[in-house]
Protein backbone atom coordinates (compact mmCIF):
# COMPACT_ATOMS: atom_id res chain seq x y z
CA UNK A 1 0.00 0.00 0.00
CA UNK A 2 1.39 3.33 -0.86
CA UNK A 3 1.36 6.10 1.69
CA UNK A 4 2.19 9.74 1.85
CA UNK A 5 5.45 10.32 3.69
CA UNK A 6 7.28 13.36 4.85
CA UNK A 7 11.04 13.43 5.19
CA UNK A 8 13.27 16.10 6.68
CA UNK A 9 16.96 15.99 5.78
CA UNK A 10 19.75 17.99 7.34
CA UNK A 11 22.64 18.30 4.92
CA UNK A 12 26.15 19.48 5.61
CA UNK A 13 25.90 23.28 5.28
CA UNK A 14 29.29 23.40 3.58
CA UNK A 15 27.87 21.74 0.47
CA UNK A 16 26.97 23.71 -2.65
CA UNK A 17 23.25 24.10 -3.34
CA UNK A 18 23.65 22.31 -6.67
CA UNK A 19 25.35 19.35 -5.01
CA UNK A 20 22.49 19.06 -2.51
CA UNK A 21 19.87 19.13 -5.28
CA UNK A 22 21.81 16.44 -7.13
CA UNK A 23 21.96 14.18 -4.07
CA UNK A 24 18.26 14.66 -3.42
CA UNK A 25 17.46 13.62 -6.98
CA UNK A 26 19.69 10.59 -6.68
CA UNK A 27 18.09 9.41 -3.44
CA UNK A 28 14.55 10.15 -4.52
CA UNK A 29 15.09 8.07 -7.64
CA UNK A 30 15.21 5.03 -5.33
CA UNK A 31 11.64 5.63 -4.23
CA UNK A 32 10.13 4.77 -7.59
CA UNK A 33 7.45 7.40 -7.14
CA UNK A 34 5.01 8.14 -9.91
CA UNK A 35 4.05 11.56 -8.61
CA UNK A 36 6.78 14.21 -8.27
CA UNK A 37 8.40 14.75 -4.88
CA UNK A 38 7.40 18.08 -3.32
CA UNK A 39 10.48 19.83 -1.97
CA UNK A 40 10.70 22.68 0.50
CA UNK A 41 14.20 24.07 0.92
CA UNK A 42 14.59 25.83 4.25
CA UNK A 43 18.22 26.50 3.52
CA UNK A 44 21.04 26.93 5.98
CA UNK A 45 20.15 27.44 9.59
CA UNK A 46 21.63 27.18 13.03
CA UNK A 47 21.25 23.82 14.77
CA UNK A 48 19.79 23.95 18.29
CA UNK A 49 22.80 21.94 19.45
CA UNK A 50 26.02 20.77 17.89
CA UNK A 51 25.88 17.53 15.94
CA UNK A 52 29.43 16.25 15.91
CA UNK A 53 31.42 19.36 15.09
CA UNK A 54 28.65 20.97 12.99
CA UNK A 55 26.70 23.98 14.16
CA UNK A 56 24.71 24.71 11.02
CA UNK A 57 22.79 22.53 8.60
CA UNK A 58 20.93 22.81 5.31
CA UNK A 59 17.31 21.74 5.90
CA UNK A 60 15.12 20.23 3.21
CA UNK A 61 11.58 18.96 3.70
CA UNK A 62 10.31 16.47 1.11
CA UNK A 63 6.85 15.03 0.72
CA UNK A 64 6.21 12.00 -1.43
CA UNK A 65 3.92 9.05 -1.97
CA UNK A 66 5.70 5.71 -1.98
CA UNK A 67 5.34 2.03 -1.16
CA UNK A 68 6.53 1.22 2.34
CA UNK A 69 8.62 -1.64 0.97
CA UNK A 70 11.07 0.72 -0.78
CA UNK A 71 11.84 2.64 2.41
CA UNK A 72 14.48 0.35 3.95
CA UNK A 73 16.65 0.71 0.86
CA UNK A 74 16.04 4.45 0.77
CA UNK A 75 17.04 4.81 4.42
CA UNK A 76 20.15 2.74 3.85
CA UNK A 77 21.23 5.11 1.09
CA UNK A 78 20.65 8.09 3.38
CA UNK A 79 22.63 6.51 6.20
CA UNK A 80 25.55 5.83 3.88
CA UNK A 81 25.55 9.36 2.52
CA UNK A 82 27.97 11.29 4.68
CA UNK A 83 26.61 14.66 3.57
CA UNK A 84 23.31 13.87 5.32
CA UNK A 85 23.86 14.83 8.95
CA UNK A 86 20.44 13.66 10.02
CA UNK A 87 17.10 12.66 8.53
CA UNK A 88 13.62 11.85 9.75
CA UNK A 89 11.02 10.04 7.68
CA UNK A 90 7.48 9.97 9.01
CA UNK A 91 4.01 9.30 7.69
CA UNK A 92 2.66 12.66 6.61
CA UNK A 93 0.00 13.45 9.17
CA UNK A 94 -2.31 16.33 8.65
CA UNK A 95 -5.59 17.56 9.97
CA UNK A 96 -6.26 14.61 12.21
CA UNK A 97 -9.00 14.63 14.78
CA UNK A 98 -11.81 17.08 15.25
CA UNK A 99 -11.95 20.32 13.29
CA UNK A 100 -10.91 23.41 15.26
CA UNK A 101 -13.54 25.21 17.26
CA UNK A 102 -15.03 28.35 15.83
CA UNK A 103 -14.90 31.61 17.76
CA UNK A 104 -18.50 31.16 18.97
CA UNK A 105 -17.81 27.63 20.21
CA UNK A 106 -14.75 28.84 22.07
CA UNK A 107 -16.68 31.69 23.66
CA UNK A 108 -19.47 29.30 24.62
CA UNK A 109 -16.99 26.91 26.16
CA UNK A 110 -15.31 29.67 28.11
CA UNK A 111 -18.66 30.87 29.42
CA UNK A 112 -19.59 27.32 30.40
CA UNK A 113 -16.28 26.79 32.21
CA UNK A 114 -16.80 29.96 34.20
CA UNK A 115 -20.28 28.80 35.19
CA UNK A 116 -18.83 25.51 36.39
CA UNK A 117 -16.33 27.32 38.55
CA UNK A 118 -18.97 29.47 40.16
CA UNK A 119 -20.92 26.36 41.12
CA UNK A 120 -17.90 24.80 42.74
CA UNK A 121 -16.70 27.78 44.66
CA UNK B 1 -10.58 28.95 46.00
CA UNK B 2 -9.78 27.31 42.71
CA UNK B 3 -8.46 29.28 39.80
CA UNK B 4 -10.82 29.24 36.82
CA UNK B 5 -9.84 26.69 34.24
CA UNK B 6 -7.80 28.01 31.34
CA UNK B 7 -8.80 27.30 27.77
CA UNK B 8 -6.19 25.11 26.12
CA UNK B 9 -3.76 27.41 24.27
CA UNK B 10 -3.51 24.97 21.38
CA UNK B 11 -7.26 24.87 20.89
CA UNK B 12 -7.42 28.61 21.24
CA UNK B 13 -4.76 29.14 18.57
CA UNK B 14 -7.03 27.18 16.21
CA UNK B 15 -4.29 24.70 15.38
CA UNK B 16 -5.58 21.64 13.59
CA UNK B 17 -2.44 19.62 13.68
CA UNK B 18 0.61 20.16 15.83
CA UNK B 19 3.52 20.36 13.43
CA UNK B 20 6.90 19.17 14.67
CA UNK B 21 8.55 21.56 12.19
CA UNK B 22 7.02 24.66 13.76
CA UNK B 23 9.66 25.24 16.43
CA UNK B 24 8.50 28.79 17.19
CA UNK B 25 5.17 27.41 18.36
CA UNK B 26 6.63 24.41 20.18
CA UNK B 27 9.12 26.64 22.02
CA UNK B 28 6.20 28.08 23.99
CA UNK B 29 5.74 24.70 25.65
CA UNK B 30 9.26 24.03 26.87
CA UNK B 31 10.98 25.42 29.94
CA UNK B 32 14.16 27.51 29.91
CA UNK B 33 16.11 24.32 30.39
CA UNK B 34 14.37 22.65 27.48
CA UNK B 35 12.00 20.41 29.42
CA UNK B 36 8.46 19.86 28.18
CA UNK B 37 6.15 21.94 30.37
CA UNK B 38 3.54 19.97 32.31
CA UNK B 39 0.01 20.63 31.17
CA UNK B 40 -0.90 21.83 34.65
CA UNK B 41 1.34 24.84 34.00
CA UNK B 42 0.62 25.41 30.33
CA UNK B 43 -3.10 24.61 30.50
CA UNK B 44 -2.92 22.37 27.42
CA UNK B 45 -5.63 19.72 27.29
CA UNK B 46 -4.66 16.07 27.49
CA UNK B 47 -5.09 15.24 23.81
CA UNK B 48 -2.96 18.16 22.68
CA UNK B 49 -0.39 17.52 25.41
CA UNK B 50 0.21 14.04 23.96
CA UNK B 51 0.55 15.46 20.44
CA UNK B 52 2.84 18.24 21.70
CA UNK B 53 5.13 15.84 23.53
CA UNK B 54 5.64 13.79 20.36
CA UNK B 55 6.16 16.89 18.22
CA UNK B 56 8.72 18.33 20.65
CA UNK B 57 10.64 15.06 20.69
CA UNK B 58 10.77 14.99 16.90
CA UNK B 59 11.84 18.63 16.78
CA UNK B 60 14.63 17.89 19.26
CA UNK B 61 15.92 15.08 17.10
CA UNK B 62 16.03 17.45 14.13
CA UNK B 63 17.99 20.04 16.15
CA UNK B 64 15.13 22.53 15.90
CA UNK B 65 14.81 22.56 19.69
CA UNK B 66 17.48 21.89 22.30
CA UNK B 67 17.40 18.82 24.52
CA UNK B 68 18.91 20.83 27.38
CA UNK B 69 20.25 24.30 27.89
CA UNK B 70 23.88 23.30 28.40
CA UNK B 71 23.77 21.49 25.09
CA UNK B 72 22.94 24.60 23.08
CA UNK B 73 25.39 25.80 20.45
CA UNK B 74 26.70 29.24 21.36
Amino acid sequence: MSREYEAVYIFDAGLEDAAIAERLDKHHALLGTTTPVTLDHWGRRQLAYKIGSKETGYYVVARFTAEGTVLPEFERALKLDESVIRYLISVHEHELGAPPMTEEQLAARRARDEDDDEDEE
Amino acid sequence: MRRSRKVCPVTEAGIRFIDYKDERFLARFISDNGKILPSRLSGVDARHQRQLAKAIKKARYLALLPYTRGHTAQ
